[in-house]
């Protein structure tokens, strides 16, 4: 399929977006090479059985969402720390634009799908972090509002050997969001780490975006020898989420956790990927998604673990929960093993299921009104989550969002 | 000798790895065309209506892309339906089948002989059907259970004599043509197969048996079986297969259709050891009315490539379904199975077992779907999926789907993936077992829940197929 091709797209766009950022050369030709691709380039795989499928990103009318031009947000970057690099691209370019050039794409190929050729052509905004050989730092914050019909955003982190950094990104809609018909907009979320060797990221995200917009993320790492990537992936917001999380992991002894939570309500559609591909020795990977529906909020999750043939020792594992508070929610869950290798131990698994009858008695009988009870309940259902995330300050967010939603 | 002496002591390998001269009296031109289909009908002698249903079939048929955009999906590329034989009608007096071996021509009652068939029949079946090629040869069901009514027949001859039936159920409610592409092949041109009628009321003690040969190189085999259970009735169907090697493909495309009646009980037992030449693609689909139970028990041995996915309809309040799948990848084969089963209904239960053993470069594959329909409330299913792994030619692939569209539900779904532990293998070995005989002991104790849920025969027969696999002197 040769997937809509969007008017108001056009060589002279991408042109004049890198002009006004002043971007080098290499940047543009990327750019342009993105914009090319998407002629042939296909949406990206949704799950679909007998009778049903399970995302429908072909309704998606990118014709009325995407409005390059008119790009707006306004981002908080704060480092936390002098000796990391914390910047927009347009900031980074004169001194490191060799290390951007260097990585840029390497994680995730610009052309990867039609979402991320279409997000590459296009990006305004985003950030880079450079972490140097040896520095660690804890409270790397993005804060970004959105204030466009459409915003496009790439962020590239790169933590150099024996390095260790944890960033907390976070987008939510801005008081002025500007909106194209139907007042439907469209949020696209890229991101690339480049993990060097023994180094450690923990890189979380928070998406709080209003009910009107269409997002679509894919994060992706690569591990060298001995490194960690730890992702948590938070979503409350939006109207659809397409979100994609996935650890290369291509060195001896990496590891990488993929922590994911969600709430839907009203007509929410949350579809929740984690995937991770063991492909060197002694790896590890760690997948662990909560999430609760409420209404007729929607949620489908697929998770792969993939064991190369050379990912000799490999340990993998997998677990997904969906907490169901209406009857007319609806969950699809495929957590899925390709396993090459022998030296394996891999285990997943999936449930989903209602409130508990027998706590909820129990607290009732401790004269705890049943609203109550329930909330508590679902509270504490996010905690084995919530243990995992490592800065307070997205920690907080999180129970807040909960405790918000449940009212 | 009992049966289980007789199992032994013959050599399975030679029970399986011989042919007969083929000895047709009837044999379709390769390939498949109208004229094919028309054949096949008239020298069936069949109603203007089946080959009617056949004819539309067909076109179905030619309309269905192959099923090649599944997510990792084994490798169909070298079937070309061109180059199969889908009929030879074997050179026997009594169509519908005889009901004494004696009765067979030599080289037939030979190889079931050697398959130990008429041997299970004595010790431990209701009755026992037999088809060589296109046709059943052989049917026999002992007395009582005709005299309660309960029919066991062949296909053809089912089309004939129980043809309101037959009209009513046949590709029209559970495994319709349209849906997928081997099943609208199977439904132009199947050839026999049992059709089985269970009264109201009626429990038939033991089980009833199908087996199933393709001797001819390059056939393909397209039976059709048909099971109704009434209502509060019961039954055990097995069915077993084989094939002599050949270097040309083969190709198994059956279609199994069975309908549990209200509180009826239906267990459905395969013991598939297709030659490492046959393509096994198979359509198995089963409707449990309310208080209704489907078992469908599955060994995977043989084949070249599997794409089997046997399926339960809940249809009715309070009906379960219970799935037990085994499978073994050796070198060169694709093994992809698994189980389907639609909550419909309020208080539907389904439990999912499956257990996969890949070797030699072979691959298995769970995939499987779980559908719960809203307003299925209070429904429950667990599935469990466990794979062993010897080396690291092979590969061990779980694709679970679930689909839920009702909160009170309880939904779970667990898998494992492991090589054989060195630990367990230490621990026999200081017992004074070699490698080989700790490794034996080790995946029969890994299959024995499902090994333990078949006769005795069968259990055998599997655990038999299983050394072999073990010792790599099959295939």
């Amino acid at each position: 399929m040769s997937t809509k091709a969007i008017e108001s797209l056009s060589e002279d766009t991408v042109r004049r977006i890198a002009e006004e950022r002043d971007e080098p050369e290499w940047l543009l030709e990327t750019r342009l090479n993105a914009l090319d691709a998407l002629e042939t380039a296909e949406l990206p795989d949704v799950i679909q059985t007998p009778g049903r499928r399970w995302t429908d990103l072909e309704a998606l009318d990118f014709e009325a969402l995407v409005d390059p031009l008119n790009q707006s947000d306004t981002t908080e970057r704060t480092a936390g720390d002098d000796e990391v690099v914390v910047a927009p691209f347009t900031e980074a370019f004169e001194e490191y634009g060799d290390v951007l050039e260097e990585h840029f794409g390497t994680v995730l190929d610009p052309e990867h799908n039609y979402l991320t050729a279409l997000s590459v052509a296009l990006f305004t905004t985003g950030t880079f972090v450079y972490v140097p050989e040896g520095v660690d730092v804890e409270d790397v914050t993005v804060r970004a509002e959105m204030n466009s019909r459409s915003l496009f955003s790439q962020t590239l982190v790169v933590a150099e050997e024996s390095s260790s950094v944890t960033i907390l990104e976070s987008i939510e809609s801005g008081s002025e969001a500007g909106s194209g018909s139907e007042g439907d907009r469209y949020f696209s979320n890229l991101v690339e780490v480049v993990g060097g060797e023994n180094a450690t990221v923990q890189f979380g995200s928070l998406q709080n975006l209003d009910d009107d917009t269409y997002t679509y993320s894919l994060k992706r790492g690569v591990t060298d020898t001995y490194a960690t990537i730890d992702w948590i992936e938070s979503n409350f917001g939006s109207k659809l989420t397409r979100s994609d999380v996935e650890t290369e992991l291509n060195g001896d002894g990496s590891e990488s956790q993929i922590v994911g939570t969600f709430f839907g309500s009203e007509d929410q559609h949350f579809d929740v990927n984690a995937r991770v591909w063991h492909q060197a020795e002694h790896t590890t990977a760690d997948l662990v998604t909560r999430g609760v529906l409420d209404d007729v909020a929607r949620s489908v999750y697929e998770g792969v673990q993939d064991v190369g043939r050379d990912a000799w020792n490999t340990s993998s594992y997998q677990r997904e929960n969906t907490l169901m508070l209406s009857d007319d929610a609806e969950a699809d869950a495929s957590p899925k093993l390709i396993i090459h290798n022998h030296d394996t131990e891999a285990s997943h698994s999936a449930t989903v299921g209602q409130v508990d009858a027998e706590d909820l008695f129990y607290l009732e009988s401790r004269s705890i009104d049943s609203r109550t009870a329930r909330n508590m309940l679902v509270e504490g259902f996010f905690v084995p989550v919530l243990e995992e995330i490592a800065v307070d300050e997205f920690r907080e967010d999180v129970e807040e969002l909960v405790v918000e939603r449940l009212q | 000798m009992s049966s289980q002496d007789h199992l032994k002591e013959t050599d399975t390998e030679a029970r399986f790895e011989f042919k007969k001269e083929e000895n047709s009296a009837f044999k379709s031109e390769k390939g498949l065309t109208e004229e094919t289909v028309r054949v096949i009908s008239e020298d069936k002698d069949e109603p203007e209506w089946m080959l009617e249903r056949r004819l539309r079939a067909l076109k179905q048929f030619q309309a269905m892309p192959m099923p090649t955009d599944w997510p990792e999906a084994p490798d169909l590329s070298e079937i070309d339906i061109d180059e199969i034989v889908p009929y030879i009608r074997p050179d026997i007096d009594v169509r519908g089948g005889v009901d004494d071996w004696t009765d067979l021509p030599d080289d037939i009652k030979d190889t079931f002989d050697k398959l130990g068939i008429p041997e299970a029949e004595k010790n431990a079946l209701s009755g026992v059907g037999a088809q060589y090629e296109s046709e059943i040869v052989y049917q026999n069901m002992q007395e009582r259970w005709e005299e309660k009514g309960v029919v066991f027949c062949d296909m053809d001859k089912a089309v004939q004599e129980h043809e309101e039936l037959v009209k009513e159920y046949f590709m029209t409610k559970a495994v319709p043509p349209s849906d997928n592409k081997f099943a609208a092949l199977h439904g132009a041109i199947w050839s026999g197969g049992s059709f089985v009628y269970v009264p109201e009321d009626t429990t038939v003690e033991m089980p009833i048996q199908a087996y199933f040969r393709m001797n001819s190189e390059g056939m393909g085999q397209f039976e059709h079986t048909l099971i109704i259970a009434e209502e509060g009735s019961e039954v055990h169907y097995i069915e077993g297969c084989s094939a002599p090697k050949y270097s040309a493909f083969n190709l198994h495309s059956g279609g199994v259709e069975v309908f549990v009646g209200e509180d009826a009980h239906v267990q459905y037992s395969t013991v598939q050891n297709w030659s490492k030449n046959t393509y096994n693609l198979n359509t198995k689909r089963a409707i449990a009315e309310k208080g209704g139970r489907m078992e469908w028990i599955s060994g995977s041995m043989g084949s070249k490539a599997t794409m089997l996915y046997p399926s339960t309809i809940l249809k009715g309040r309070g009906a379960s379904d219970n799935h037990i799948t085994i499978a073994f990848a050796g070198e060169g084969q694709d093994i992809d199975t698994g189980a389907k089963v639609y909550h419909n209904a309020p208080e539907t239960k389904s439990t999912i077992e499956s257990k996969s053993i890949s070797k030699d470069g072979g691959r298995t594959n769970y995939r499987g779907l779980v559908h719960i329909a809203d307003g299925a409330e209070n429904s429950s299913t667990a599935v469990e999926c466990d794979a062993l792994m010897f080396d690291n030619e092979s590969t061990s692939d779980t694709m679970p789907y679930m689909e839920i569209n009702e909160s009170k539900v309880d939904v779970a779904h667990e898998a494992t993936v492991g090589k054989i532990g060195d630990e367990d293998i230490f621990y026999l070995q200081s017992r004074g077992l070699d490698d080989d005989d700790a490794k034996q002991m080790i995946v029969s104790g890994f299959i024995e829940p499902i090994t333990e849920e078949l006769p005795i025969e069968y259990a055998v027969e599997l655990n038999r197929l299983v050394e072999l696999e073990m010792e790599g002197s099959l295939g």
